[in-house]
């Protein structure tokens, strides 16, 4: 479960809950800076999807930025040469995919370009049921689930399907993993 | 392409542009053809199906497998978003529109159904559903826009955000992405979707 957060609100949310790993998902980067360099600093891995956070342009000064002043982990984006770029400041590389019908899909998954990306993020998660057998035929890499993932049922169906990562905004759902694996 | 080449109908005038004539079509056969690839035209032409989209076609090879869809008393929609060749504005609706004369423009971008309407051909506009916190600014979109039809995808979103949307703006609803099973369709429309457009041919009638 990768906690995916919008404001310093749910990254303490998701930090009290004693997530390691955190995904910027949306909302202003740049008003949240300070706790997440310092969530960085402590050792947090930090990804940010570069194609819907505010504040930042999709260029080599923010890429440093993200990767050198804020220690961010890897950033997330539907552009290969971003990612290629971003490689280059050893960022790790999630390549965003939106599966929104077959021919998208097909579109997408002929963009993951070389280096391969060291995951691909499928939007939105809920279809990757649906999806996985097609991913599978052009891809490897580890597969990212992210967007309208709210329940327990729609996390578990992603994971069951093969997907190695689940992001979702729900608290609820953090809590419930976060207590399934007390458990374990 | 398997297609032969047909002379133009009476292009703009003759073509019908009714969404009614095509929500009646509808009711009996609620499925449109989605040609992804050239050689499955002639299924959807011989199928029942009263409306076939066409994505990812080369825009200016358009014109013939247009008229043959209408020379069935089928509809022809054109995805201009992903087509080739034609710039994405005002003068690649127009051309659609007068040149080729399809029934349907689909786009995703507000400003497209806006001109798509002027051209007075039905507009659809495609909701991309890729994460929950983009519905609401696509459903402004819509109501700024005012399309003809707007249509979900991927289809396995349309049960969690249908209420949501028939909340914020009544307008007749179809559904696409990834309906490759008999059930998915099914669960579509009992979910209140007029039709499904699916590239899978035996989901075709």
């Amino acid at each position: 479960m990768l906690p995916a957060i919008r404001d310093s609100n749910t990254l303490h949310q998701a930090l009290d809950l004693g997530y390691r790993q955190l995904l910027v998902e949306r909302g202003s980067l740049l008003a949240m800076v300070g706790p997440l360099a310092a969530a960085a600093r402590q050792g947090v891995a930090i990804f940010v999807n570069l194609d819907a956070v505010e504040g930042l342009a999709a260029d080599s000064a923010a890429l440093a930025f993200v990767a050198t002043d804020l220690g961010f982990s890897g950033v997330l984006s539907v552009k290969p040469h971003l990612l290629r770029d971003a490689s280059r400041f050893r960022l790790l590389t999630i390549q965003r995919i939106h599966a929104l019908d077959s021919t998208g899909l097909e579109t997408g998954l002929n963009s993951v370009g070389r280096p391969a990306p060291y995951a691909i993020a499928i939007a939105p998660g809920v279809a990757i049921p649906e999806v996985m057998p097609t991913i599978r035929e052009s891809t490897n890499v580890p597969v990212w689930g992210t967007g309208f993932i709210t329940t327990s049922e729609q996390a578990a169906a992603v994971l069951a399907a093969g997907a190695d990562v689940v992001a979702s905004a729900e608290l609820k759902l953090w809590r419930e993993f976060r207590d399934a694996r007390i458990d374990d | 392409m398997a297609t032969r080449a047909m002379t133009p109908p009476a292009r703009a005038q003759a073509v019908d542009r009714s969404v009614a004539r095509l929500f009646e079509a509808f009711d009996h056969v609620p499925v449109a053809a989605v040609i992804r690839h050239a050689e499955d035209l002639p299924r959807a032409l011989a199928s029942q199906v009263p409306a076939i989209f066409f994505v990812r076609a080369p825009a200016f090879h358009l014109g013939p497998l247009v008229w043959a869809v209408q020379a069935r008393g089928k509809m022809a929609f054109v995805h201009i978003d992903l087509i080739a060749g034609l710039g994405k504005d005002r003068a690649g609706i127009a051309f659609l529109a007068r040149e080729i004369g399809v029934n349907g423009i689909i786009t995703s971008h507000s400003g497209l159904v806006a001109a798509a309407r002027a051209e007075r051909v039905i507009a659809v506009q495609r909701l991309l559903l890729y994460d929950d916190l983009g519905l609401r600014s696509a459903m402004a979109a819509v109501e700024h826009a005012r399309p003809d039809i707007v249509e979900v995808q991927p289809a396995v979103i349309f049960p969690l955000v249908a209420e949501q949307i028939r909340a914020l703006h009544p307008v007749p609803i179809i559904v696409g992405g990834f309906v490759t099973e008999p059930h998915q369709r099914q669960a579509a429309l009992e979910r209140g979707a007029r039709a499904v457009s699916t590239s899978t041919v035996s989901l075709w009638p």
